[in-house]
């Protein structure tokens, strides 16, 4: 299993296009919210002080939860090229346990898709502080980190089983390509879920990766919020946190860290199954 | 003798298409086996069956002692196999794919490093090793997978037209490794080609078209039984000799003034040579080839 892991690694740092592709949606995010969509939020705000930390680390919160798909994605391409390459051919000719073999597959897209999503943090952090914000405080790098374990754990899952499904490089392109455009939207990252309509708010509440989302944005928008909340009553913090995807509501009950953190390993556990199936399926 | 392949009914379908009707052979140890067929014969489908890559919808095998469907871990332990395609990964070089590969076969650390040295040796790659295998040429990919299929030294090497794609030279230089395998180590050698002079090295054929065997016996064998040796005469008069081998009835066409008549045996175009001596210009006796044996029993050529 780590010599298979470790070579897909290899593989994937090696033809840069991956990792070129793998942050594709990262920076049409990041483009999009430096050139414009940044100074539409802002402007919507413009009465709160500090809005620019706030946003540019709600913006980055929300990119954190978007790697951890795309990354994962691109470390599974991996596995689709072998497959339409027929190198699988060879391992199967070879006495190789299947389960070390697809095992192999997740702990290189989990790696991968940690790495990336921790190179990106930190980036990300940079970005905030040039941009003349602070830097997040130790205990919220370690919160941040633990989440971003959470996340790749659960879209992994999510893009294993999408990706198990695909027998093709042109379908697999495909499944990319839209994944790459809407997962912007699904994450409620370009507009604010607050400022959607009521039907596209719940395809945003009930996609397992908004919750990474809001996980991630709880913990870094905090310090921000402290600064140009001072004095703002408990119902304006909520507003603003349900306006911004900080956390859901479903009807009148609203999340917590702990149905979040629920719903993602949910998710986990889920789509492992269901990927199981269709692998098992394939084998025969 | 010892057969390390068996095979008793074997069948696979696909959907409608009768891939693999049924077929029955052996392979003797340390031989080398030549399979041939034209495109879409079969011969792939029963190499991914016995090679544990497809389930046979029916009928037995056994390869290096162990029963496919039961024992495929210990068939796969066994046999080595160069794929028609490359099987390993571009951007890693050579060295890093056979670790990789190697790795597959439960060796401790130091007998897989002495398994890679050994079949960096055999298949002459030392000189390409820390190159990745894209920048390869094709004979120094081709060399680099036969060295991937000898890293757990295999009684049974599966060869899907080793050298197909190659220059001459490069396929002479594959050629000769493949034979030296069976020699020196005693290999067994399971090859399919669509060259007829490397089929014509093979101790034993077994030819297949349409999902069935057509024929099977060494190449002298499949000679002699399928394929007509050949009289080529010119004649100074031609009707003279059309009236000759009329009188005698034996079968004979005319291309471009040449006459062509064939024969049993070469031998029997002594008399008539000695009867028409002086009515010949020309003469050829050409024996007959393993192409005309595929050609016959196919109804096409090689390449088709």
């Amino acid at each position: 299993m780590n010599v298979i892991a470790a070579r897909n690694i290899k593989l994937f740092f090696r033809d840069r296009r991956n990792v070129v592709m793998s942050f594709m949606s990262v920076f049409i995010i990041f483009g999009l919210y430096i050139l414009f969509l940044g100074d539409t939020l802002k402007s919507g705000l413009s009465d709160m002080p500090g809005v620019g930390f706030i946003l540019d680390s709600w913006v980055m919160a929300g990119i954190l939860a978007v790697t951890s798909v795309t990354a994962t994605l691109g470390a599974l391409g991996i596995m689709v090229e072998d497959r339409t390459q027929n190198i699988l051919k060879d391992f199967k000719a070879a006495p190789i346990k299947r389960y070390d073999l697809v095992g192999g597959y997740l702990l290189s897209a989990f790696t991968i898709g940690l790495l990336l999503s921790l190179v990106t943090f930190v980036l990300a952090e940079i970005y905030i502080v040039l941009q003349g914000g602070e830097w997040l405080p130790f205990a919220a790098w370690i919160k941040v980190i633990g989440l971003i374990l959470l996340s790749v754990l659960s879209s992994s899952s999510i893009v294993f089983f999408i990706t198990s499904l695909l027998n093709s490089r042109n379908s697999f392109s495909t499944a990319g390509t839209i994944i790459g455009t809407l997962i912007g939207f699904l994450t409620g990252i370009y507009i604010p879920i607050g400022s959607l309509p009521e039907p596209v708010q719940w395809m945003i509440k009930l996609f397992p990766v908004s919750h990474a989302g809001a996980l991630i944005r709880s913990v870094m928008v905090e310090q921000p919020m402290q600064a140009s909340f001072t004095g703002a009553s408990t119902e304006m913090v909520q507003q603003f946190k349900l306006e911004m995807g900080v956390a859901f509501q479903y009807g009148s009950t609203i999340s917590s860290t702990a149905l979040s953190i629920g719903v993602l390993l949910g998710t986990t556990v889920l789509f492992y199954l269901l990927s199981i199936m269709v692998v098992s399926k394939k084998a025969r | 003798m010892n057969k390390i392949i068996e095979v008793n009914g074997l069948r696979k379908s696909f959907g409608e298409l009768e891939a693999v009707k049924g077929i029955d052979f052996y392979v003797e140890q340390g031989s080398m086996f030549a399979f041939l067929g034209p495109n879409g014969a079969g011969k792939s489908t029963t190499i991914d069956m016995l090679t544990t890559q497809l389930e046979p919808d029916g009928g037995e095998a056994s390869v290096g002692g162990y029963r496919l469907g039961k024992e495929d871990d210990g068939i796969r332990s066994s046999i080595g196999i160069v794929f028609q395609d490359s099987m390993l990964d571009r951007f890693l070089t050579v060295k890093e794919n056979l670790f990789v590969r190697g790795s597959f076969y439960k060796l401790t650390r130091k007998e897989l490093k002495a398994a890679v040295a050994r079949a960096v040796e055999v298949a002459d790659v030392s000189g390409f090793l820390d190159r990745p295998y894209g920048k390869l040429s094709g004979g120094q990919r081709r060399r680099a997978d036969i060295a991937r299929a000898l890293i757990h030294a295999p009684s049974v090497l599966f060869l899907d037209e080793p050298t197909t794609g190659l220059d001459p030279q490069t396929r002479k230089h594959v050629w000769t490794t493949i034979r030296q395998l069976q020699k020196e180590q005693g290999m067994t050698i399971f090859l399919t080609t669509h060259y007829m002079e490397e089929a014509a090295q093979a101790d034993y054929i077994t030819l297949m078209d349409h999902g069935q065997l057509l024929a099977k016996g060494t190449p002298s064998e499949l000679k002699d039984r399928y394929a007509t040796d050949l009289l080529k005469l010119i004649p100074t008069s031609p009707t003279e000799l059309a009236q000759y081998l009329n009188d005698r009835s034996l079968p004979h066409t005319v291309q471009g003034g040449i006459y062509l008549i064939p024969l049993k045996r070469t031998i029997d175009a002594l008399p008539l040579i000695e009867e028409c001596k002086g009515n010949i210009t020309g003469i050829e006796i050409v024996s007959g080839s393993l192409d005309d044996v595929f050609l016959n029993l196919t109804g096409t050529g090689m390449r088709a």
